[in-house]
C-alpha cells in the first residue's frame, strides 16, 4: 500500500512560529499585555498538527467513507436545541441535549457498523 | 490514484431530501452551505435596500431608529457571518480535495455537522425579527456596554449572541476539513509546492480560522453569561477586553472573507492569460506572511479608546501593504506577455483587482493612528470595507463562481448575460461607495438613520447605487436560471484550464476521479500535459515548475 501524502506540517510549524513571533513582540511592546496569549489559541493547534502529521504520516491506501449520514445531522440539531436553550429555558436545552445524545450513540453505532461492513 | 482513494461505502443511495441533507460527499455538503448562504445573502441584501430607501433623503421616512439599528446590525452579520466567511469555505470545501487530487475531504462528517451548526445559527439570528424587542441591534460585532442585557434587553438580541456562536463553530469546523485534507489527504506527487494557487490561499485562510474563531465562539458565551448572569466584563476594562476578544477575531475573518477569493482570481487570471502564474514561490510567502501579520492587526480598531499599543498595530497594519503588493504584482504579472481573453470570469477577476485596489488603499488610511482618529466612526470606514468586501471579496466570488459553474454543474453560463451584469454590478458598486468616503471625511458618523440636509446628494447617489447592485444580482441569479434549465454542455475543461479538477468529468462523479490522474509535475499539471503534447508550442510565463 502506498504510503499517503508527505511533508505537509511544514506550513502550520512556520505559520505558528510566525504567530509565536508577534505574539513575543506584542508582549515586548505592551509590557506584557495578557491579549498577547491570544496568539497561542492558533500556535498550539498548528504546532501540534505538525508534530501529529511528522509523527503520523497519512496512511494513503482505501478509506471508508458514509454516503449519507442522518445521525450527523441529529447531533447538529440537538447541540444547536440545545444551545438556544440558553435562552429558551431549561426544558430547551434538556430536549435538545437528548436528541444530540441520541444522536451521537446512533452514529457510534452507524460508524460501528460500516467499519465491520468494510472488513468482510 | 487519487489520495485516500477508493471508498468502501454502499450503492448509491436513492435520491430523497434526506439523501441530500444528510449527503456527506463534499461536493453536496458544500452545495447545501452554498445554497444557505445565497438565501442569508439576498435576506441581509433585501435589509441594505431598506436602508439605503431610508437613507436616499434626510429625515425618517420607513423605520424608526431602533429598527434602523437592527436592519444595520443583521445586514452586516448575515454578510459576514452568514454570507462571505461560510461560502468562502464552501469554495474550498468543493474544490480543494479536487485540486490536491484526493476522494474525499479528510472528515466529512464534521463538515456536514458544521453545516447544519451553521444553518441552525443563520436561523437563530434572524429569528430574533420576530421577538418583541427584535432582533439583534448592537453592530456586527455587538458593542459592549450596549449588548448589556440592561441596555439591550430581550430575547432577539440572545438568539443573535447565540447564533452568532453555532455560525462561527460551524465555520470552524468546516475550515478544519479543508486544513487537514491539504495536509494529509493530498494525491501521490502532489507535494505542497505543487498545490494550486488557489489550494495555498486556502491553506492560510484556514490557519487564520483555526487561530481567531474559536476566540470568537468563547467570546460569544461569555457574552452570553454576561447578559444573563454579569460579572464578566465588567467597567470600562471589560468593555476593552471585550474588544480585544471580538477584534481578534474580527479583523482576520475580513481576511478570511477576502483571500479565498485571491486565490480564484489567481486561477482565473493565468487561465484567461492563458500563462503559468507568475511568481508562484513569492506568492506563497506573501500568502503565509500575511495571513499571520493579520492576526496581530487587530489593535488598530481601538486606537481611538488608547488602551492598545498604537505603535505596535499601526506598524503591523503598514506591513500588510508589503505582501498585499507582492500578491497584486503576481497578479498584474501574469498577466502582462499574456494571451488574455475577457471571458466574464476574467472581467469580474479585472473587477476585483482594481476595486479592492481602493478598499486596500484606503485601509493606509485607517491603519494611522491621526488619520483614524479623523475618520473612524464615519461613513469613510463604510466606504472603505465595502470596497474590500462587495467590490473586492464579492467580485472575486463572483470571478470563481463564473469560473467553476461550468465544473460544478456540468453548464455553461450565459456569456453576454454574464457580461452584462459585470458592468451594472461595477456601476452599482462604484456609485453606491464611492460617495461615502466624501460623506466619511465631511463627518457624516455611520449607523445613523437621520443626517444633516447637506449630506442628502450624496446619500441619494448611494441609494440609486444600491439598485444598480440589486439590479446585478439579480441578473447573476437569472443567468444561473436560464443556464440550467436550457444547459449548454460543458465538456470537462471548457476553459483550457491547468489544474487537477479540470482532468474529471463535469460534475464530478462521488469520489471525484473516474480514472487515474494525470502525472502531478508541478502546480499546473493540465498545462504541463498541453505544452507536453505540443513541444512545438513556446510555453508562456517562463518560470520553472516549482
Amino acid at each position: 500500500m502506498s504510503r499517503g501524502a508527505k511533508g505537509g506540517g511544514g506550513p502550520p510549524l512556520a505559520w505558528a512560529c510566525l504567530l509565536l513571533t508577534l505574539g513575543a513582540m506584542l508582549a515586548i511592546w505592551s509590557e506584557g499585555d495578557p491579549s498577547s496569549l491570544l496568539f497561542l489559541v492558533g500556535a498550539i493547534p498548528l504546532l501540534a498538527l505538525s508534530a501529529w502529521n511528522r509523527a503520523s504520516p497519512a496512511p494513503g491506501g482505501p478509506r471508508l467513507l458514509a454516503r449519507t449520514s442522518v445521525p450527523v445531522v441529529v447531533v447538529a440539531l440537538g447541540a444547536a436545541l440545545a444551545a438556544v436553550g440558553l435562552t429558551g429555558g431549561l426544558w430547551l436545552v434538556l430536549i435538545g441535549s437528548e436528541i444530540a445524545l441520541f444522536g451521537v450513540v446512533w452514529l457510534a453505532r452507524e460508524v460501528a457498523l460500516e467499519r465491520r461492513g468494510a472488513g468482510r | 490514484m487519487a489520495g485516500g482513494a477508493q471508498i468502501a461505502a454502499p450503492a448509491p443511495p436513492a435520491p430523497s431530501a434526506m439523501g441530500w441533507l444528510a449527503a456527506t460527499d463534499h461536493k453536496r455538503t458544500a452545495a447545501k452551505v452554498a445554497v444557505a448562504a445565497t438565501f442569508f445573502f439576498l435576506l441581509s441584501g433585501v435589509l441594505a435596500l431598506v436602508m439605503r430607501a431610508e437613507l436616499a433623503q434626510p429625515g425618517l421616512q420607513f423605520v424608526s431608529d431602533h429598527t434602523y439599528d437592527e436592519l444595520f446590525t443583521m445586514h452586516g452579520s448575515g454578510m459576514i457571518y452568514l454570507f462571505l466567511t461560510p461560502v468562502a469555505l464552501a469554495l474550498g470545501l468543493y474544490l480543494v480535495p479536487l485540486q490536491v487530487g484526493a476522494a474525499q475531504v479528510a472528515a466529512p462528517r464534521l463538515a456536514l455537522f458544521g453545516f447544519w451548526i451553521y444553518l441552525c445559527g443563520g436561523l437563530s439570528m434572524y429569528s430574533g425579527f420576530l421577538t418583541d424587542n427584535g432582533a439583534g441591534s448592537d453592530t456586527w460585532g455587538a458593542t459592549l456596554p450596549l449588548a448589556s442585557s440592561g441596555n439591550t434587553p430581550g430575547v432577539g438580541m440572545d438568539l443573535w449572541v447565540i447564533g452568532v456562536g453555532l455560525a462561527v463553530l460551524g465555520s470552524l469546523l468546516i475550515a478544519v476539513t479543508i486544513l487537514l485534507t491539504i495536509i494529509r489527504l493530498r494525491a501521490p506527487g502532489m507535494t505542497m509546492l505543487r498545490m494550486p494557487v488557489f489550494c495555498w490561499t486556502m491553506l492560510a485562510t484556514t490557519f487564520m480560522v483555526v487561530a481567531s474563531f474559536p476566540v470568537m465562539v468563547v467570546a460569544m458565551a461569555l457574552l452570553l453569561a454576561e447578559r444573563h448572569i454579569g460579572g464578566i466584563f465588567d467597567g470600562a476594562t471589560g468593555s476593552v477586553a471585550y474588544q480585544q476578544l471580538f477584534w481578534f477575531f474580527g479583523h482576520p475573518v475580513v481576511y478570511v472573507m477576502f483571500f479565498p477569493f485571491v486565490g480564484a482570481v489567481g486561477e482565473v487570471v493565468s487561465t484567461f492569460s492563458r500563462k503559468r502564474f507568475f511568481g508562484y514561490r513569492a506568492l506563497v510567502v506573501s500568502l503565509l506572511l500575511f495571513t499571520a501579520l493579520s492576526m496581530a492587526v487587530w489593535g488598530h480598531h481601538l486606537f481611538i479608546l488608547g488602551a492598545v499599543p498604537n505603535q505596535y498595530y499601526s506598524l503591523t497594519s503598514q506591513l500588510l501593504a508589503v505582501p498585499a503588493g507582492i500578491e497584486y504584482l503576481d497578479l498584474i504579472a501574469t498577466m502582462i506577455g499574456g494571451a488574455i481573453v475577457f471571458r466574464t470570469p476574467m472581467l469580474f477577476a479585472v473587477g476585483f483587482i482594481l476595486q479592492f485596489l481602493i478598499g486596500g488603499l484606503t485601509g493606509i488610511i485607517v491603519a494611522s493612528p491621526p488619520l483614524d482618529y479623523h475618520v473612524n466612526g464615519s461613513y469613510f470606514i463604510v466606504a472603505h470595507f465595502h470596497y474590500t468586501l462587495l467590490a473586492g471579496s464579492l467580485f472575486g466570488l463572483l470571478a470563481g463562481f463564473h469560473y467553476w459553474f461550468p465544473k460544478m454543474t456540468g453548464a455553461m453560463l450565459r456569456e453576454r448575460l454574464g457580461k452584462l451584469s459585470f458592468w451594472v454590478l461595477v456601476l452599482g458598486a462604484n456609485l453606491t461607495f464611492f460617495p461615502m468616503f466624501f460623506l466619511g471625511f465631511e463627518g457624516m458618523p455611520r449607523r445613523v438613520a437621520d443626517y444633516a440636509p447637506r449630506f442628502g446628494n450624496l446619500n441619494l447617489l448611494s441609494s440609486i447605487g444600491a439598485g444598480f447592485i440589486a439590479l446585478g444580482i439579480l441578473m447573476v441569479l437569472a443567468n444561473v436560471f436560464v443556464s440550467l434549465r436550457r444547459r449548454e454542455p460543458a465538456g470537462d475543461d471548457p476553459w483550457g484550464a491547468q489544474t487537477l479538477e479540470w482532468s474529471t468529468s463535469s460534475p464530478p462523479p462521488h469520489n471525484n476521479f473516474g480514472a487515474a490522474l494525470p502525472a502531478i509535475t508541478s502546480y499546473a499539471p493540465l498545462l504541463d500535459r498541453r505544452e507536453a503534447e505540443e513541444p512545438e508550442r513556446e510555453p508562456r510565463g517562463a518560470e520553472a515548475s516549482a
